[in-house]
């Protein structure tokens, strides 16, 4: 057991609680929540990786900032989807909007 | 009984000196297992996995859906403190910045705009059934990734964290990251352009036209 692998597990338990969320949430709002704290896992999984090793630090912490980005770029579009799906079925809830037209 | 701060203060000393020095002893006897870190660090690092837990299962349980989002705001602390424990503090002050900032008020607009909060579609608990699924979708990474990690570990060498300086970041982002860096920053443009086009889509001119049909 190493430093890295404490990191590495509790990476891991952010992926289970998001993965976990993801099935039982019913509305977007709430997955959304749910995908943030799996984003959140990658990101730390791969700092942890690149900090402990030989690996260039410079490169773990670049893509970490770039899976930020990606994470902020996501909630801004998926904002904007929920918007539509409220405004056109008036729920936010997976069961309601299962039309496609 | 009141005691004076001259007899107080030495007791206190003593009782703090044997807890450190129990402690440093505790991990002089687990040091061929553990690298060479102060057991400050580990203390720190248990009490930022508590905090990550008690913000995950808060942002995942509560049946409100603000109080889901502090739980967000709870594990985005955490994992901040997580990055100052692996010696990257510009990654932490971005954590904060960008999720806590940014991506937690965007949040917290979706919540309100869809009137969400706490009398909404997230009021009741899900059947019995999709709560299984859900513990099911809990231990299925624990279970698979898990004992993949721990049977990994130590196989390479592994280094405390060493910080470095925030301005080799700035240099590796316009010289060997220069595409990824362009390529963000053209990715948030045309997410920002796809909110706004989605968003204001219902108003206008064609509003009438495509709810003639």
């Amino acid at each position: 057991m190493t430093t890295l692998t404490f990191f590495l597990l509790a990476s891991l338990l952010l992926l289970a609680i998001g993965l976990a969320g993801l099935i039982t949430r019913r509305t977007l709002v709430g997955m959304l929540i749910s995908v943030e704290l799996m984003l959140n896992g990658a990101g730390l999984s791969i700092v942890a990786a690149y900090k402990s090793t030989a690996a260039s630090d410079v490169l773990g912490q670049l893509a970490t900032l770039f899976v930020m980005g990606l994470a902020a770029a996501e909630a801004t579009l998926v904002l904007a989807m929920i918007l539509v799906v409220h405004r056109r079925f008036g729920k936010v809830t997976t069961k309601e909007i299962s039309l496609l037209r | 009984m009141r005691m004076d701060k001259e007899v107080v203060n030495p007791i206190i000393d003593t009782i703090l000196g044997s807890i450190t020095s129990g402690l440093n002893s505790l991990q002089a006897s687990m040091e061929p297992y553990l690298p060479e870190l102060s057991w400050v660090a580990y203390l720190a690092f248990a009490i930022y996995v508590l905090i990550i837990l008690a913000g995950g299962f808060m942002s995942i349980l509560c049946r409100n859906l603000v109080r889901a989002m502090m739980g967000l705001v709870l594990t985005f602390l955490g994992v901040a403190g997580m990055y100052l424990l692996l010696a990257s503090p510009f990654l932490a002050f971005m954590q904060l910045l960008i999720y806590v900032g940014a991506v937690c008020v965007l949040i917290f607009f979706a919540i309100m705009l869809t009137r969400n909060v706490s009398d909404g579609e997230e009021a009741h608990w899900p059947t019995l059934g999709a709560l299984g699924y859900g513990l099911l979708a809990l231990l299925a990474p624990l279970g698979v990734i898990g004992p993949l990690i721990i049977m990994h570990a130590g196989k390479i060498p592994v280094q405390v964290p060493v910080e470095n300086p925030t301005g080799e970041l700035g240099e590796g982002l316009l010289s060997d990251y220069v595409l990824p860096f362009e390529l963000i920053s053209i990715i948030l443009l045309v997410a920002m352009a796809g909110a706004v086009y989605l968003a204001f889509r219902g108003f206008g001119p064609e509003k009438s036209k495509r709810h003639s049909k």
